[in-house]
């Protein structure tokens, strides 16, 4: 026991007591710049836990960014999907009309009128009675089907309509319909084709 | 012990605090989460499940299939794909030649090689993919020079990843995906394929049924343990097969005179493969939905 105590170079001196000395700096400094780099990886890559945000989305913008543009063959096509849903039933899938049920659209002067105005209030209040379209004479009643679609919807439609079974005239956007709609006072009957012919084109 | 209190202060602050994060901050976001809607559509997502797939979500528990497969399609990224629809007036021969002239932009030099190659014999069949690209502004720079030149593009934007790559996916999955699993089966291992989209890459629920009761007859190589237990040998009633039996090759069918008939909860297993689908865009996991 006495041997060991001599090997050691400090001469003990009764109880060792646990004395404060200040941090050094280094350790201070290295944690700040590790806090710091992390801060900003924090901020580059976790979109800031928006519910949102998935890997590799690094942030609400950045998904934002990737979002696909809504191109005009997507807004036909959903026009496509409506129009077989709501007016496909009489106009038929492919336009062309049935007899006594629905007048065609296909080739129909109506659907590719320079003015958009008549065109868009006839799904919006409905019409009645007597009408020519294409040549043929057609009398009959359609409800108003257009009402309760959502502009962007009636829009496009309006669009696919126009579009379609060789007709070539101009979209429609959603603006319009919100434009027309404002114009058109609450239960609004349908429209008679003198009344139609009365309105701006 | 002296320190007793803040050893105990301590240890539950800094579990508390992991509670918070890993069960407190989640419920918080997502325990009231409600269908989502598919985008640039009004159609929601996910749907209820029928019965039968719902049923079929016990069967897969309790049958362990979790163990083998996963329900979640992982992605690293997102490009866009530049497609050629339409020629104009160009002709398939003279486009490649003309296409080098359209990439003069110096961000396309890494890209011109591997475009001009692509289009080394091609016989002008379109669509015809030109590049893809993780460059948003790239990719519509040149979709603006083609429009210029005359020719049609389109384009769109794609899921990457190596699950992508397999077809397990069109795109990663999101918490909206698994609104009506109680519980999510997201599994952790792989020995078999991911099943997120299983109901869009296998939608035939016979070939399903036929790969439960013997793996092997739909791919030769399957490692899956055949789920006979959930079959039924029977004696063919008058020699006539029942509209439900199993429809399996000569080495794998019930002797002369029998048929394998499926169970209900097989009937209720492949019913919920076949609700397994991760195919439609929505904003937290956009890309560009086919026509």
């Amino acid at each position: 026991m006495s041997d060991e105590n001599k090997s050691c170079s400090v001469p003990s001196t009764g109880e060792p007591v646990a004395m404060q000395s200040t941090t050094p700096m280094w350790i201070i400094v290295t944690t700040l710049i590790l806090l710091f780099i992390g801060g900003v990886y924090f901020d580059r890559h976790s979109g800031w836990f928006d519910v949102k945000v998935y890997s590799p989305y690094s942030s609400a913008e950045n998904l934002e960014a990737y979002q696909p543009k809504s191109s005009e063959g997507a807004f036909i096509a959903r026009g496509k999907k409506t129009y077989e849903a709501v007016c496909g039933t009489c106009h038929g899938p492919d336009g062309l009309g049935k007899p006594d049920q629905a007048p065609p659209l296909a080739g129909s002067e109506w659907v590719t009128s320079k003015g958009i105005n008549r065109l868009i209030h006839i799904p919006l209040v409905g019409i009645a009675g007597p009408i020519s379209v294409a040549g043929k004479d057609w009398n009959m009643n359609m409800a108003a089907m257009g009402a309760a679609l959502p502009d962007e919807d009636l829009a496009a439609v309006l669009s696919y309509i126009r579009s379609s079974w060789g007709n070539k005239a101009s979209s429609i956007e959603s603006d319009d319909i919100k434009k027309v709609r404002a114009t058109i006072g609450v239960g609004a009957q349908p429209v008679t084709v003198e009344a139609l012919m009365k309105l701006p084109e | 012990m002296k320190t007793g209190v803040c050893v105990f202060l301590a240890a539950f602050v800094s579990l508390g605090a992991s509670w918070c994060g890993f069960v407190l901050a989640p419920v918080l976001q997502l325990g009231g989460a409600k269908q989502t809607v598919i985008l640039q559509t009004t159609d929601n997502w996910p749907l209820q499940r029928t019965g039968d797939a719902t049923l079929g979500l016990q069967v897969y528990r309790a049958n362990g299939c979790a163990a083998c497969h996963t329900e979640q399609v992982r992605q690293t990224g997102m490009a866009n794909e530049v497609t050629l629809t339409g020629l104009g007036i160009r002709k398939p021969e003279d486009f490649s030649a003309f296409a080098k002239s359209l990439f003069v932009l110096p961000e396309l030099a890494s890209y011109t090689n591997a475009i001009a190659a692509s289009l080394n014999g091609w016989n002008g069949a379109l669509p015809k993919t030109l590049f893809i690209t993780g460059d948003n502004d790239l990719a519509s720079a040149m979709a603006d020079r083609l429009k210029a030149a005359g020719v049609k593009s389109e384009t769109r934007l794609v899921a990457t990843g190596a699950d992508i790559a397999r077809g397990w996916g069109l795109r990663q999955s999101v918490a909206a995906d698994y609104l009506y699993d109680q519980p999510v089966q997201l599994g952790s291992l792989r020995a078999g394929p991911d099943l997120a989209n299983i109901g869009v890459r296998v939608p035939d629920a016979n070939l399903q049924m036929n790969h439960l009761y013997a793996p092997k007859s739909v791919a030769p190589n399957s490692t899956m343990p055949s789920f006979k237990f959930l079959f039924e040998v029977r004696q063919k009633i008058n020699g006539a097969a029942s509209p439900d039996a199993l429809n399996l090759p000569k080495e794998f069918a019930a002797a002369d005179g029998f048929e394998i008939v499926p169970k209900p909860e097989a009937k209720q297993l492949a019913a919920y493969l076949l609700s397994l689908k991760a195919n439609v865009p929505l904003y937290e996991a956009p890309f560009t939905p086919a026509k």
